[in-house]
């Protein structure tokens, strides 16, 4: 029963924020909130572009959103990995202690970093 | 309801109740389902009953097959026993599951909150699974709440800077889409 509603809940917000990415341009509204990152530093943080980005990619743009944000090329299988084994943490726990084993955080929370410092010195 | 099993210091499941008639136990198996705060012995479980066969004193303590977290004696078992033999076992990632990392909030707050906010919460993610790879179980799950809590501060920040987006909702009408 909990397990139905929250799966109701977020392919409803996966829905409803879809449809506000896809129906308007991030780069044109000034309703978008900007990076507090890149406000205060001046410098892009890991995230940047990612809402322009899924704007493309909700068109089918991929070269643009590969531009906007490369890292969400990554990101966002990764995120579905590790929903899936979410979902099946009590019922298959070796399987999640195979997705979520330290060797494959280190190696995201490396990949960050260095998108982080490579984006800001090339422009990325 | 699943279950799972050691016996004679063999690991398996999880199974369920018809799995486990399966499986031929004796009444020297040891079982652990959700919610239970430890493995118990199989004779402990009422709903198990008729699904093994009453042993006298099991001899199985001299082979203990690796991976095994449960051994003899468990006549004079103590309460605190199994603990014990956890913090020596090698992969405790056999034994309870491991408590949630939050990873995919801390990605997402990473990619998404435009918040450095969630490099910590990876950080505490891998804190949750280095814990409990060595075997310190509440350690781990006190790493968990932390992580959820840096996921939770980042979100809330996300949305706060997010609230300009509110505003947007007329232009969204207006467009006529």
């Amino acid at each position: 029963m909990r397990r139905t509603m929250i799966i109701i809940l977020v392919v409803a917000a996966l829905l409803v924020f879809g449809f506000i990415y896809y129906a308007l341009d991030p780069s044109a509204s000034s309703a978008f909130p900007q990076c507090t990152f890149l406000t205060l530093t001046g410098y892009k943080c890991p995230g940047c572009g990612s809402q322009r980005a899924i704007h493309a990619l909700l068109h089918g743009d991929v070269v643009d959103a590969f531009k906007y944000n490369a890292m969400l090329f990554i990101a966002i299988p990764w995120i579905g990995l590790c929903v899936y084994a979410e979902s099946r943490r009590t019922r298959n726990p070796r399987q999640y202690a195979r997705l979520n084993a330290p060797l494959l955080i280190w190696l995201f929370l490396a990949m960050v970093l260095i998108w982080w410092v490579l984006r800001n010195i090339f422009g990325w | 309801m699943h279950y799972w099993i050691n016996h004679n210091g063999v690991q398996s499941g999880p199974v369920d109740l018809d799995g486990i008639k399966e499986l031929h136990l004796t009444s020297a198996a040891y079982v652990w389902h959700e919610g239970l705060p430890d493995w118990v012995k199989i004779t402990q479980l009422p709903e198990l009953q008729g699904t093994y066969e009453v042993v006298g004193e099991p001899i199985v303590a001299a082979s203990k097959p690796q991976g095994g977290a449960v051994t003899g004696q468990p006549y004079q078992q103590q309460p605190s026993m199994p603990q014990q033999q956890y913090a020596n076992d090698l992969e405790p990632a056999q034994t309870e599951p491991c408590p949630p990392t939050n990873l995919v909030w801390a990605i997402i707050s990473t990619v998404l909150c435009c918040l450095p906010v969630g490099i910590v919460a990876i950080i505490y993610a891998l804190k949750v699974t280095n814990k409990y790879r060595e075997g310190d179980i509440e350690g781990a799950k006190r790493a968990s709440e932390t992580g959820a809590w840096w996921c939770i501060a980042s979100i809330v920040l996300g949305i706060i800077f997010c609230q300009p987006m509110l505003s947007m909702l007329p232009e969204l009408m207006g467009s006529g889409m």
